[in-house]
């Protein structure tokens, strides 16, 4: 019987489309797995579910009945309870009064029989999986505990379909076991369950059914379950979450040794080495490797993966706590964002709005704000080193502006992203850390960024290029390493088949029978 | 909401027009204000105000706040005087003494806004009352210090040729100084990058604790100069000197159109903010108006400015 629908669902959050006319359905008494890649459109789908957004066309239909505005207190009286990665528990007050404040809202001069929500609390939590004291603050439960919390609210909502957004990724061994024995008694109990995990092995032994989604359409769905074969197990999976043939226009990587002169350099000289970097604040452990002058290094991984944390250090603003970075066969620190500019290390950052430009202020003060010596020799003004240096990148990168004077928050994504650019290539930089760098921005200036990538490795930069967009890194990179969980887990020549990438962030050993290059421990 | 074809005036225009107004209006019903003489004297008395005005403007810009300016006037006054009469100084040491107090006292706030990270807020509204007290344990509340020589006096009270206080010029140093710094130099830039944006700043490289340190030590040195300033006017030191002035330095800043959450504001429009509250006190009293009244029309300016400026969305982000 199905119990929640999505029919041709599509939602754009301004130009790009995170959905587009995607289908769900969800049988009570079974267990769906959801996969994708990152931004795929999974947590958009369940926005949609839970009624935390408004789809901006299909059709969501719950017991086959179309409902015309789900909102997430629709959604929670029609039975449809979500568990988040990250449980938003009240912290200060008890797990008992926490129960009580979501399933039984007070309402104006309302009384809390304290007595009655605790023994209920107690028989909820014993459902969930037990080992919670009700009388504890929230606040001071491990996660593990707080999401425990929140399947008791949800069991005790009476919820028919639960969606589960990764609830194993912050949970140790016996935490996950615990936690899939609870998923297969709500099945039994007739619930139907989303189930959303990048553990490929997990939904493998866990689902039913499995809804692939890719660039925000559903390309399969497919029977699953343990023992089955053929199409349906891990490695067909991925295969289906990744795009296989590479899009038009991504040409397989020039090296910048035989762009150009044709003469092949087998190895260019390194700009930066990494050498066993560690960092506590942003859980890096252990990471090596060679930055190639004029070589793009690309960073595979799944968000969290550690990453952002790795691009952090190098930006000298989480400093590394282990390991040393080698610049000229000298060992080099980056403790400061200062010092990373001043080592010729610039690092264009995730956040585009947030870190990448300041939006307040002008297109000349944005491009000129990392450069403090040009435009400010002595500390003092020198309006016209301002303005060529705001006119030369604004003509390099083509940034559409009305002017120098132009304030950066009314430029558009693809040009305000040009500008962050610009910032750091006006500190002629040796090394050019791209977090991110086409994200959110449209097809058009995407080709742009690439096409700029490409020719400043072929200037003799080293780039060292982070992207979620796998057919991207595999285009543009020449070497890519793949990171999982705060580790350097794997390494492969550019132009590697995507699967085999994906595979190694996902951490699947099964999925791929040939692993080049060094595979993961 | 701004309607096409009429260029909404800026901030600064705005409050000169009000300047001309009140001038005109004061002319008029003021006795003697249209006078040299008066428009000396004004000088003469807005200095302390304007001093902090000017410097609470890049603290502002940055992103923070001073509240213990006017505490902090009090404290480096008495220190003047006590280490003038009972350490027995002569009096340009002791002078020096109030400026270094004041520059320790900005140094208190800075460490603890840029190195502790506290809010700023919280930490000034602690040192208006830790710098006050200071300065009334300091004198008992009640010890008042007098009679200062003729030469530390003439300071405040003497003029220069043509009867121009001695407190013009270094009024008009201080603007042109602050200009320099906010408009033309690396750390009024950076200031403002701060206040749009801390974390931005801080991905761009900009030291953004040693700029806000600045700031606070900057206002603090401020504070300590225009301590001296009205020991020297008024002739004695005591623990009262300054109450108020913090409110009315922030009121300055923020009539000038700079915003509260930082970034945006001008040297410029801070000081024609401070002067339009000083020609309104000033013009009040030579009109024979109660004092009471320069309090309603100074909140009556503060939000009548601050709606037109809504009007042409003055507050953005």
């Amino acid at each position: 019987m199905t119990v929640l629908e999505a029919r041709g669902v599509s939602k754009a959050f301004g130009q790009v489309a995170a959905l587009r006319s995607a289908d769900l359905r969800l049988e009570a008494g079974q267990v769906h797995g959801l996969l994708g890649e990152n931004g795929a459109g999974k947590s958009t789908l369940v926005g949609i579910l839970t009624g935390l957004q408004a789809p901006d066309s299909g059709v969501v239909a719950v017991g086959g009945q179309p409902v015309a505005r789900l909102t997430p207190g629709s959604a929670r009286a029609l039975g449809i309870a979500c568990i988040h990665q990250q449980p938003a528990l009240v912290p200060d007050l008890s797990v008992a009064e926490n129960l009580a404040l979501r399933l039984d809202p007070p309402r104006a001069l309302g009384r809390v029989r304290r007595d009655r929500w605790r023994s209920r609390a107690l028989d909820l939590l014993e459902r969930a999986g037990g080992g919670v004291d009700p009388d504890t603050e929230a606040g001071a439960l491990p996660l593990p505990l707080r999401q425990r919390v929140e399947i008791a609210c949800a069991l005790g909502s009476g919820a028919r379909v639960l969606l589960m957004d990764e609830p194993t990724a912050s949970l140790a061994r016996p935490d996950q076991e615990r936690l899939l024995a609870l998923v297969r008694s709500l099945r039994a109990s007739e619930v139907a369950i989303l189930y959303i995990s990048h553990r490929l092995e997990e939904v493998a032994a866990l689902a039913d059914r499995v809804t692939v989604l890719r660039d925000g359409a559903t390309v399969a769905t497919l029977p699953a379950g343990p023992g089955r074969s053929g199409p349906h197990d891990v490695a067909g999976w991925v295969r289906l979450m990744i795009d296989r043939d590479p899009p038009a226009g991504h040409a397989a990587p020039a090296t910048a040794a035989d762009r150009g002169d044709g003469i092949v350099d087998p190895r260019p000289p390194l700009a930066l080495g990494l050498r066993a970097i560690g960092c506590r604040a942003v859980g890096i452990q252990d990471v090596s490797m060679d930055l190639p002058a004029g070589r793009i290094t690309g960073l595979a991984g799944l968000v969290g993966s550690g990453r952002t944390g790795l691009a952090r250090i190098l930006a000298g603003l989480d400093p590394a706590d282990a390991g040393t970075l080698e610049m000229d066969g000298r060992k080099v620190h980056a403790r400061t964002p200062a010092e990373a500019i001043a080592l010729g290390i610039a690092c264009l950052p995730e956040d585009r709005r947030r870190h990448g430009v300041i939006c307040g202020m002008s297109v000349a003060a944005n491009l000129a704000l990392a450069s403090p010596g040009r435009v400010f020799p002595g500390g003092w003004l020198r309006a016209q080193a301002e303005r060529d240096l705001a006119g030369h990148w604004i003509r390099a990168l083509s940034i559409r502006t009305p002017g120098p004077a132009a304030e950066v928050g009314t430029l558009s994504g693809g040009n305000q992203q040009k500008v962050a650019l610009g910032r750091w290539l006006a500190t002629s930089p040796r090394v050019l850390v791209l977090d991110e760098p086409t994200q959110g921005v449209d097809v058009g200036a995407k080709a742009e960024i690439h096409r700029i990538i490409r020719d400043l490795a072929g200037s003799g930069m080293a780039i060292l290029l982070i992207s979620s967009d796998l057919p991207e890194l595999l285009s543009l990179s020449d070497h890519l390493h793949v990171f999982r969980a705060g580790r350097c887990v794997a390494g492969f020549p550019g132009g590697s088949p995507a699967d085999v990438v994906m595979a190694a962030a996902l951490g699947v050993e099964a999925a791929v029978a040939r692993p080049p290059g060094e595979d993961a421990p | 909401m701004r309607r096409p074809g009429i260029p909404a005036p800026s901030r600064e225009t705005l409050l000169a027009a009000l300047l001309i107004v009140e001038g005109a209006v004061f002319s008029v019903t003021g006795h003697g204000f249209a006078s040299l003489d008066n428009v000396l004297g004004l000088a003469r008395l807005a200095c302390e105000g304007g001093l902090l005005a000017l410097a609470l403007a890049p603290v502002v810009l940055a992103g923070g706040i001073d509240l213990s300016l006017g505490s902090l006037l009090g404290l480096s006054s008495v220190v003047l005087g006590l280490l003038w009469r009972d350490a027995g100084w002569p009096w340009p040491w002791a002078a020096a003494g109030a400026v270094a107090c004041g520059a320790l006292g900005g140094l208190v706030n800075a460490v603890a806004v840029a190195r502790l990270r506290a809010n700023p807020l919280i930490v000034t509204l602690g040192t208006l009352s830790l710098f006050r007290g200071l300065a009334e344990a300091l004198t008992r509340g009640v010890d008042t210090v007098t009679g200062f020589p003729a030469a530390f006096l003439s300071l405040g009270q003497g003029a220069l040729a043509g009867g121009v206080p001695v407190q013009a010029p270094l009024l008009a140093a201080a603007l042109a100084g602050s200009w320099l710094l906010v408009h033309r130099h690396r750390c009024g830039r950076e200031w403002r990058a701060i206040g749009f944006s801390a974390e931005g700043a801080l991905h761009a490289g900009v030291p953004v604790g040693r700029r806000r340190l600045q700031a606070h030590l900057l206002a603090g040195v401020a504070a300590g100069v225009a301590a001296v300033v009205q020991v020297s006017r008024v002739g004695q030191a005591k623990a009262d000197a300054g109450t108020g002035m913090e409110l009315l330095a922030v009121t300055a800043v923020v009539l000038g159109g700079t915003h509260l959450s930082g970034g945006q504001g001008s040297i410029a429009g801070t000081f024609l903010g401070f002067a339009v509250l000083a020609v309104l006190r000033n013009g009040l009293q030579l009109s024979d108006q109660p004092a009471e009244l320069a309090g309603i029309l100074t909140g009556v300016v503060l939000l009548g400015v601050l709606v037109l400026g809504a009007r042409r969305g003055g507050q953005r982000g």
